[in-house]
């Protein structure tokens, strides 16, 4: 049985980690908010990029267009990894639920015979990645300096990610991140970003038939790239929310469980209070009857 | 009556500028262009320059554009912009870092690139005269 004062300490402790997460809950929720919102403004460029690529796409396909970019990705050997993940940790399964996705891709793709690479962005998959897959990695990207994810960001990396690309360091990128589904939950998702695939989207455009100024080639040269830097924005912006989001939960989490175990703890107090107390009683009383 | 035409000008961050427009003015890479309304559907990537357009006949409105891409279809246009400053509030400054940084990595590419660097260094110092 511990002591009244030891009670009292763990009481007092646990009392002060509640504040802590309760205060990191709040945050967590500002932030979110902030982060969905700039993720919604950047909405209306992703999906126009994406309607142009569309509608490039399905003229370029009559010419049979031979694009560096353009593929699918069919027996391709060197396969690049890219796993965006969060600089900081206490926010529940986020960043090792996109780690843990990565790594079973990885395994698939080594059981595969391809060769495998990893570029990391964000310290905590790196830190995680890094025990198992050292020899693996060609580079990081660290977002700790960033407090609000910008575009020119993304363009950084996109354009890191394409001289690689074009200097045969690899021939399919994928990226690991996590969707934002709602606040409470986040799905660990990938997608390929290179080389570019045309599905066939119905779009009212399709058989409109464009002028381009310049050639097909050439805007496909020029927009892929800034299609490849919007899609690594909003992969970012939507892991920013999913991070917001499951800490908001996990300190919610933490915050009940500490209130938990305060009202136990303190009930514990109570009882050895109330112990002590007896035990008093019953000595005094049974001095007095020994006289 | 002129025929108006829907705009918007969209940036990664923000939209720019929605509303029914009369013409736009493109500085298209192969030349400027006018677009009004029944514009023939065209996709056409945009150097560095001055993008105007009047909401009515009278008031020109200027936005400094550092390159994109502009989609027209059936009286609606979409310009994709990298980044967009409104004409009236351009510091001569904000373009002079831009061809500073872009003779900056001119220096530091390869041949290749070299030539597209220079393009758009003439782009941009063409653009800070008309500023």
């Amino acid at each position: 049985m511990p002591s009244l004062k030891d009670l009292k300490i763990r009481i007092d402790s646990v009392k002060s980690t509640r504040k802590i997460t309760k205060a990191m809950q709040m945050v967590a929720a500002a932030k979110l908010r902030k982060a969905q919102e700039s993720a919604e403004r950047g909405r209306p460029y992703a999906e126009k990029m994406r309607d142009i690529v569309s509608n490039l796409a399905s003229s370029v396909k009559n010419i049979a267009g031979d694009n560096k970019f353009l593929g699918d990705g069919g027996d391709c050997k060197k396969f690049l990894l890219i796993v965006a993940t969060a600089e900081r940790g206490l926010c529940g399964g986020f960043n090792s639920s996109i780690v843990k996705l990565a790594k079973s891709r990885i395994a698939e793709l080594t059981s595969q015979n391809k060769e495998v690479k990893i570029l990391t962005i964000g310290k905590k998959g790196r830190e995680q990645l890094n025990r198992e897959f050292e020899s693996l990695f060609i580079g990081h990207v660290n977002l700790s300096n960033e407090k609000n994810i910008t575009i020119d960001t993304a363009r950084k990396i996109s354009m890191d990610i394409i001289s690689r690309f074009e200097d045969g360091e690899y021939e399919v990128a994928e990226i690991f991140y996590n969707k934002f589904a709602s606040v409470i939950s986040q799905i660990p998702s990938s997608y390929r970003l290179l080389p570019v695939s045309f599905n066939e989207k119905e779009s009212d455009a399709s058989n409109l038939s464009f002028n381009f100024e310049p050639d097909e080639d050439e805007i496909l040269n020029e927009i892929i790239p800034k299609s490849i830097a919007t899609s690594i924005f909003s992969v970012l912006q939507e892991n920013a929310a999913s991070e917001q989001g499951s800490r908001m939960a996990a300190m919610d989490n933490a915050t009940r469980n500490a209130g938990e175990m305060i009202d136990k703890l303190t009930i514990d107090f109570n009882r050895s209070r109330q112990a002590a107390i007896t035990n008093e009683l019953i000595e005094i009383i049974s001095g007095a009857e020994a006289l | 009556m002129t025929n108006k035409f829907e705009l918007s000008i969209i940036s990664a961050e923000s939209k720019v500028f929605e509303g029914k427009v009369e013409n736009i003015l493109v500085p298209g890479m192969v030349g400027d262009f006018l677009v009004l309304s029944n514009h023939a559907p065209c996709i056409s990537s945009i150097r560095p320059g001055f993008l105007e357009f009047s909401e009515e006949t009278s008031d020109k409105q200027r936005y400094f554009v550092s390159g994109g891409i502009i989609e027209v279809i059936n009286n609606v246009v979409s310009v994709l912009v990298d980044s967009a400053v409104a004409g009236d509030k351009i510091v001569k400054e904000d373009i002079t870092n831009l061809i500073s940084e872009v003779n900056d990595r001119l220096s530091a590419a390869d041949t290749i690139n070299k030539d597209d660097l220079g393009l758009r260094k003439n782009d941009l110092e063409e653009a800070l005269k008309q500023a």
